[in-house]
C-alpha cells in the first residue's frame, strides 16, 4: 500500500510549489500550516527511527503545535492587525517563480545524487525535499517585497533544515535540543516582527521592505 | 548514376534555355517547365534504386584542374534528401507559370529561371558530395544561386537589403564550414569524407561545431535564422517555397552526413543539438505568433520546424551514444521524415501565401480576411497545410512528429542527464505542437475566415490554374503521408543506414508502428465521416436560415470589431516575454475632444536586436574610423596594392 | 463482448454526468437544482430545432462541431472503461489521442473565427493559450507514466501486469499527477476556477463565447462532444485512483462509476467554493499543475524506483 513517508514528502513538496505560486497572504500562511504539520509529522513515520520514547512523544505535539498552530495564529494575527494587502507582492514574477521551482528540485537532485550520502533507502527523498524546501525558502525571501513574506520564507528555511536533521540524525537529544532552540528563536522572531510591523504601521502607512531600503545613511 | 547526371544536365539546358528564349515569353515558360519537370522525373526515377535497396552505392568521380578529384556519391542518405528537392522543385516551377507573369520583366524573369535551375541541380550535387573540394564548390554554387534567386525585386530597397544580409550570413557560415574542412584536412591529408573517422576524438569534436555554425546558418537554427524572415518575404513565393523547403534541409544534410561520416558516439553531439533544436522549435514558433507579415511568419516556423527536425536528430544521437537504438531509430527516423514532411507542407503554405499576395497584394494579415470564400482552392489547400505543420492528425506533420516522440519516450529509461535532455525534448516537443496549432489558427483565421478587413481582400479572386494545381498536389501528399505512411518511413529508415554506429530496428517492428498510425489515421476519418453522417440527418428537413453574426447585444458590428491577429497572439506573446520583445506606442488622449490617436505594437526577435546594439553597431562605429583609407584617390588606391603585395612578397 | 459493453455504457452514460456538478452547485447554493438528466433533455431539445448560421461563416463553421465530436469519440474507443479491455490499443496511443483532441480543439477554434465576432476570437485566442500551456503538462505526465511502468497506452497503464494507481508501488508519486491531472481537467473542460460555464458576460467566457453562434443540432454536437471530454478525463483520473485489475464485471462497474460520480461531484464543489480567476492568474494555475507533475517525474530519477 502507500508509502505515508513518501506520501507526506509529496505534501511537502506540494505545498514548496504551491507557495511560491501563491498570490495571497492568508493562503501563503494557511500553506505554512500544511507544511508546518507535514514536517513534524516525518519522525514518526521514518522506519528506521523504530520505537519512540515519551519524550519524543511530547516533543513533536510541542512541534506541531508551534508550527502548525502558534505561528501561523502570530502571522495570521499580523496580517489582520496591520491590514496588510492581501496580494503578495513579487519582484519576481509568479510564472518565474514556478519555473525557479522547478530549476531548484532539479538542481537538489542532482545534489542530493552527488553527495552520495549513506542514507537508508528511502530518505534520499527526504533529502531532496529537504533541500528544495529550504532553496525555496530563500528565494522567498528573495523575490517578495513584504516583511511578512521573508518571515514565511525564513519559516520555510527552517523547516527545510529540520528535514535535514532528521534525515541525516538518528534520533539522538541534541538534534532536538538544537531544534527546539531554532524553532523558540522564530517563535520570538515572528513575535517581534508582529510588534514591530504593528509599530510601523502606525508611524507609517507602509510595511514594504522597498521603503525600508530609505532608512539607510 | 548516369540518369542522375542525366537529370542534371537536362535541368541545365532548361536553365540555358530560359536565358536564351526569354523574348517569347510565354512559349519559354511552358517549354522551361516542361524540361525541367522531365529533368526532375528523371532524377526521381534516378533515386528509386538506391532508396529501395539501400546497400547500392553507386560513385561517380572525375578529375578537376590535374589536382582535385571531383567525387559524388549517391546513396540512401543522400537519395532520402534527393526527394524533397525532386519532388518539390517542378512543383514550384510550374506555380511560377502564372505567378511569374509580368510581361516587362521578361529578362529577369529568364535570369531568374537559370539560377533556379542551377540552384536544383547543385541542391541535388549537394547531397551526394563525396569530398571536401566538391561539396565546397557546390555548397558555394547554391548559396550564389540562390541569392541571385532572392533579389529578383532587385529595384526594391528592401530587397536588397535582405539579400545582403542572406550574403553575408550564407558567406560567413561558409566560412566556417571550410574551416572546419581544412582543420580536417590538415589531420587526415585526404580530400576524402570517408577519411574523417580516422581523426581523433577531440578534433572530431571541434570540426562538428564549427561546421555546425556553417550548417546551422544555412538551416536557420537559432540564433543563426536572422536572414530567414528577411529574404522569405523578399523573394519571390515560388523561391521562398524552394528555400524554405528544401534548401534549408541542406544544412540538416551537412549536420547528419559529418556525423555520419565523423562516426562518433559521445554525448556532447546529441545533447547540443537537441538544446538548439528545443531553443529553434520554441522561439521559432513564439516569434512566428508575434509576426503579421504573412511571408515573415512563415519563414520564422522555418526556424521551428528545423527545431523539431533537430529535435529529432538530437534524441538520436543521444539514443546511439547511450546504446538505445529503439530511440536512436525513431528519432533519426522522425527527424528524416520531417524534413520531407516540412517540405510539402511549407512549400505548400509559401506557394498559398504568394497567391494571396498575388491576388491581394497585402502582406499584413490583419488586411485580410474573408479570403477562403473569394479563393476557394488556396483557401482549402492553405487549410490543410496548416493542420499538417501544426503537427495534426490524420496529415503527415503528425507522422514525424509522433516518430520522434515515440524514440523519446523510449529514452525515458535513461538515467541522469540524458533523461533530462528527453524529457527536455518531449516537452518542448509539447509545447511547440501546441503554440503552432496557436499560430496557424491565427493564420487560418485571420487570413481566410471571417469579413475582408480591406477593399483589397475584399476584391480577391481564386488565382490562376498553375498556381493552384501544385497547391492541390501538395495538400493530397500531406493527406496520403498521414493515411498510409509505411513507405514514407520506411525510406527515411533506409536512409540512415548511413549512419554506420546505428543499428536501426527492423523493418517488420517499424511495419507495426505505422500501421498503428495508419489505423488510427483512418479511425478519425471513420469518426468524422460518421459525425457528419449524424449532422446531415439531424439537419434533414431543416432549413438553415441566414443571419448576421451575434453581436452580443450589439447591433452596428463592423468588420474592423473582428479580433485582430495581433490581438489574438498577444497574450502568448506576454507569456514568453523574457525572451521576446515587445514595444508598444501609445499617442494617448489628451484633450477633452480627443484628435487622432495611434497604437502600434511591434515584437522583435532578441537574437536580431542584440546582434545589432552588441556586435554590428559597435563595430560600424570601430570601422567609421578607418574611413580615412577610403578617400577616392585612384594613386593612392595602386600605392595600397603595391604595398601590399611587397608585403606579402616579404613574408611569403 | 464486455469492451463493447463498457464502451456502451460510457458513451450513453456520460451526458449523466454534468447533471452531478449542477446539483452539487445547487446544493452548495442551497437550491434544488435542475433534474439529474437535465443534459439529455437539453441534447433532445438541441437535436429538434434548426440551425441560424452567420453570414459571413464557410464550410469550416459546420465542421467545428463534427471534428470535435469525432475526436472525442475516437479518444473513447482507446480508453479501457472500469478495467474492461479497449476496442483499439496500440503501443504509443495516449500520445496519437492527445493529438486528436488538439485537432478537435483546433477546428473549434477556427470555426470561431469563422463567425467574423470579436468575441468568438477573444475566446478563441485564450483556448489555445491556454491549451499550449496544458498541453506540456499532459505530456509531462505522460513522462512520468513512462517512466513507472514503460508503457505508452491506456490499456498498459491500466489493464497491464503493473497498473499505476495510487496503490501502486510509487503510488506517492500519483499524488502529484492526480491533482495536476484535475487541475488540466479544469481547464480543458473550461470549468471554474478557469472558464465559467454559467457566466452571463461574454467577455470574459473562453469555451462558451466560441460556440456563441452554433445553435440546434450542431450545438448539440458541441456539447456531446464537450461530455465526452469530460467524461474521458474524469475516467483518467479514476483510473489513477483506483486498480480496476482487482475484481471483474459488475463489481469493478459499479466501483468505476461511484467514482466518476465522486470526481464530477469534485468539480461541482470546487466551482462552488471558488472564484473564476482574472485572466492573467490562469497560466499560473496551469503552470502550477506542470510543476506539480514535473516534480513527480524528477523525483522518479533516483529515488522511486
Amino acid at each position: 500500500m502507500i508509502n505515508f513517508t513518501e506520501a507526506i514528502l509529496v505534501i511537502i513538496l506540494l505545498s514548496v510549489l504551491f507557495s511560491l505560486g501563491s498570490t495571497r497572504l492568508l493562503a501563503l500562511v494557511r500553506i505554512m500550516v500544511l507544511q508546518g504539520v507535514a514536517v513534524s509529522l516525518i519522525p514518526l513515520f521514518l522506519k528506521d527511527h523504530g520505537t519512540l520514547g515519551s519524550g519524543p512523544i511530547i516533543f513533536f505535539q510541542v512541534m506541531i503545535l508551534i508550527k502548525g498552530v502558534l505561528i501561523p495564529a502570530l502571522l495570521y494575527l499580523a496580517v489582520k492587525r496591520v491590514a496588510i494587502k492581501r496580494e503578495i507582492e513579487p519582484f519576481i514574477g509568479y510564472h518565474a517563480s514556478i519555473m525557479t521551482g522547478l530549476v531548484i528540485i532539479l538542481v537538489s537532485v542532482f545534489i542530493t545524487n552527488h553527495l552520495r550520502l549513506s542514507l537508508p533507502t528511502g530518505q534520499a527523498t527526504l533529502l531532496i525535499a529537504a533541500i528544495t524546501t529550504m532553496a525555496s525558502g530563500f528565494f522567498l525571501m528573495m523575490a517578495r517585497k513584504k516583511a511578512i513574506t521573508q518571515v514565511i520564507g525564513y519559516l520555510m528555511l527552517e523547516n527545510g533544515i529540520y528535514l535535514i536533521g532528521t534525515a541525516l540524525t538518528k534520533h539522538s537529544h541534541t538534534l532536538y535540543i538544537v531544534e527546539f532552540g531554532v524553532l523558540l528563536d522564530l517563535l520570538v522572531g515572528v513575535m517581534i516582527m508582529g510588534i514591530i510591523l504593528n509599530n510601523i504601521n502606525t508611524a507609517f502607512d507602509d510595511v514594504d521592505t522597498t521603503l525600508l531600503g530609505r532608512l539607510k545613511d | 548514376m548516369d540518369t542522375f547526371l542525366l537529370s542534371l544536365i537536362v535541368l541545365f539546358a532548361g536553365g540555358i534555355f530560359s536565358l536564351l528564349t526569354y523574348r517569347q515569353f510565354n512559349l519559354m515558360k511552358g517549354a522551361y517547365i516542361a524540361i525541367t519537370a522531365i529533368g526532375c522525373l528523371a532524377g526521381l526515377f534516378s533515386i528509386m534504386t538506391p532508396l529501395q535497396e539501400p546497400s547500392v552505392v553507386v560513385t561517380f568521380s572525375r578529375p578537376w584542374l590535374h589536382l582535385f578529384t571531383l567525387s559524388f556519391t549517391l546513396d540512401a542518405l543522400s537519395a532520402f534528401f534527393l526527394i524533397p528537392i525532386f519532388a518539390v522543385c517542378p512543383l514550384a516551377v510550374l506555380y511560377s507559370f502564372h505567378y511569374m507573369d509580368k510581361a516587362d520583366r521578361k529578362g529577369s524573369t529568364g535570369v531568374n529561371f537559370f539560377f533556379f535551375n542551377i540552384l536544383i541541380a547543385s541542391m541535388a550535387l549537394v547531397a551526394t558530395a563525396d569530398n571536401i573540394i566538391s561539396f565546397a564548390l557546390v555548397w558555394e554554387i547554391m548559396s550564389i544561386s540562390s541569392f541571385f534567386l532572392v533579389i529578383y525585386d532587385y529595384q526594391k530597397e528592401e530587397t536588397r537589403r535582405a539579400g545582403y544580409i542572406y550574403f553575408i550570413f550564407s558567406q560567413a557560415g561558409a566560412m566556417f564550414i571550410f574551416a572546419a574542412f581544412a582543420l580536417a584536412y590538415s589531420r587526415t591529408g585526404s580530400y576524402d569524407f570517408a577519411a574523417f573517422a580516422g581523426m581523433p576524438g577531440t578534433i572530431k569534436i571541434i570540426v562538428f561545431f564549427l561546421a555546425l555554425v556553417g550548417f546551422g546558418s544555412k538551416a536557420g537554427i537559432f540564433p543563426l535564422h536572422m536572414w530567414l524572415p528577411h529574404a522569405h518575404p523578399a523573394a519571390p513565393s515560388n523561391i521562398s517555397a524552394v528555400m524554405s523547403g528544401v534548401m534549408i534541409k541542406m544544412g540538416i544534410y551537412g549536420i547528419i552526413r559529418l556525423y555520419a561520416v565523423l562516426d562518433v558516439t559521445d554525448l556532447i553531439f546529441g545533447q547540443t543539438l537537441l538544446t538548439l533544436g528545443a531553443v529553434s522549435g520554441v522561439l521559432g514558433v513564439v516569434y512566428a505568433l508575434g509576426k503579421h507579415d504573412l511571408k515573415k511568419l512563415l519563414a520564422y516556423h522555418s526556424v521551428e520546424n528545423i527545431g523539431i527536425i533537430l529535435i529529432g536528430a538530437g534524441i538520436g544521437m543521444i539514443g546511439i551514444a547511450s546504446d538505445n537504438m529503439v530511440m536512436a531509430s525513431f528519432g533519426f527516423a522522425g527527424g528524416l521524415l520531417h524534413v520531407l514532411n516540412h517540405s510539402i507542407f511549407k512549400s505548400l503554405l509559401f506557394l498559398g501565401a504568394g497567391a494571396v499576395l498575388q491576388k491581394t497584394k497585402t502582406r499584413h494579415i490583419d488586411q485580410l480576411g474573408g479570403l477562403i470564400k473569394r479563393m476557394p482552392i488556396t483557401g482549402k489547400s492553405f487549410l490543410i497545410g496548416s493542420v499538417s505543420i501544426s503537427g495534426l492528425p490524420p496529415f503527415n506533420g503528425f507522422v514525424s512528429e509522433f516518430l520522434i516522440y515515440y524514440g523519446a519516450f523510449h529514452g525515458l529509461t535513461l538515467s541522469g542527464s540524458s533523461f533530462i535532455f528527453t524529457m527536455f525534448g518531449i516537452i518542448s516537443l509539447a509545447i511547440i505542437g501546441g503554440l503552432a496549432a496557436a499560430c496557424f489558427s491565427k493564420v487560418v483565421g485571420v487570413v481566410f475566415l471571417g469579413e475582408p478587413r480591406s477593399e483589397n481582400a475584399a476584391m480577391a479572386v481564386e488565382a490562376g490554374g498553375t498556381i493552384t494545381l501544385p497547391m492541390i498536389i501538395l495538400a493530397a501528399s500531406c493527406l496520403v503521408i498521414g493515411i498510409f505512411p509505411d513507405p514514407f518511413v520506411q525510406s527515411a529508415f533506409s536512409g540512415m543506414r548511413a549512419i554506420k554506429v546505428l543499428v536501426p530496428v527492423t523493418a517488420p517492428e517499424v511495419a507495426i508502428v505505422t500501421a498503428n498510425l495508419a489505423l488510427a489515421a483512418r479511425l478519425f476519418l471513420g469518426m468524422l465521416l460518421f459525425s457528419l453522417v449524424l449532422r446531415k440527418i439531424f439537419y434533414r428537413n431543416k432549413v438553415i436560415e441566414r443571419g448576421p453574426t451575434w453581436g452580443c447585444g450589439f447591433t452596428q458590428p463592423t468588420v474592423k470589431m473582428q479580433y485582430t491577429a495581433t490581438s489574438y497572439a498577444r497574450s502568448v506573446i506576454n507569456f514568453y516575454r523574457p525572451f521576446v520583445l515587445i514595444r508598444d506606442s501609445y499617442s494617448g488622449i489628451s484633450r477633452i475632444f480627443p484628435g487622432r490617436t495611434t497604437y502600434e505594437t511591434r515584437v522583435d526577435d532578441i537574437a536580431e536586436t542584440a546582434l545589432t546594439d552588441q556586435v554590428v553597431t559597435p563595430i560600424l562605429y570601430l570601422l567609421s574610423k578607418f574611413r580615412w583609407i577610403q578617400h577616392g584617390h585612384i594613386q593612392l588606391y595602386i600605392a595600397y596594392i603595391v604595398v601590399t603585395i611587397i608585403v606579402l612578397l616579404l613574408f611569403l | 463482448m464486455e469492451s463493447y459493453l463498457s464502451l456502451a455504457i460510457a458513451i450513453l452514460a456520460a451526458p449523466l454526468f454534468p447533471g452531478i456538478i449542477l446539483k452539487v452547485k445547487a446544493f452548495f447554493a442551497g437550491k434544488k437544482g435542475p433534474p439529474l438528466l437535465i443534459k439529455y433533455y437539453t441534447l433532445a431539445k438541441l437535436l429538434q430545432k434548426g440551425s441560424v448560421y452567420s453570414n459571413s461563416t464557410s464550410f469550416v463553421f459546420t465542421l467545428g462541431p463534427t471534428v470535435s465530436l469525432a475526436s472525442a469519440l475516437v479518444v473513447l474507443l482507446f480508453f479501457p472503461f472500469a478495467g474492461a479491455d479497449p476496442l483499439f490499443s496500440f503501443h504509443g496511443d495516449v500520445i496519437v489521442l492527445f493529438y486528436l483532441m488538439a485537432i478537435g480543439r483546433f477546428f473549434t477554434v477556427i470555426a470561431a473565427l469563422d463567425t467574423a465576432s470579436p468575441f468568438e476570437g477573444m475566446g478563441a485566442a485564450r483556448e489555445v493559450f491556454f491549451s499550449t500551456l496544458a498541453e506540456a503538462t499532459i505530456f509531462t505526465i505522460l513522462i512520468l507514466f513512462y517512466r513507472l511502468n514503460g508503457s505508452l497506452s491506456f490499456a498498459e497503464y491500466f489493464t497491464g501486469e503493473n497498473p499505476i494507481s495510487l496503490a501502486g508501488a510509487s503510488g506517492a508519486l500519483l499524488l502529484f499527477a492526480i491533482v495536476s491531472l484535475f487541475m488540466v481537467l479544469l481547464t480543458e473542460n473550461s470549468r471554474v476556477p478557469v472558464d465559467d460555464p454559467a457566466t452571463h458576460l461574454e467577455l470574459t467566457m473562453i469555451h462558451e463565447v466560441m460556440i456563441l453562434d452554433h445553435s440546434g443540432p450542431d450545438l448539440a454536437l458541441i456539447e456531446l462532444g464537450a461530455f465526452y471530454k469530460l467524461f474521458f478525463y474524469s475516467a483518467f483520473i479514476t483510473h489513477l485512483m483506483y486498480p480496476f485489475t482487482l475484481a471483474h464485471g459488475i463489481s469493478n462497474g459499479v466501483i468505476f462509476y461511484i467514482i466518476i460520480a465522486i470526481i464530477y461531484g469534485a468539480v461541482g464543489m470546487t466551482e462552488s467554493i471558488m472564484a473564476r480567476y482574472k485572466m492573467n492568474l490562469v497560466p499560473k494555475f496551469i503552470l502550477t499543475s506542470f510543476a506539480l507533475v514535473f516534480f513527480a517525474a524528477i523525483l522518479t530519477m533516483g529515488v522511486f524506483q
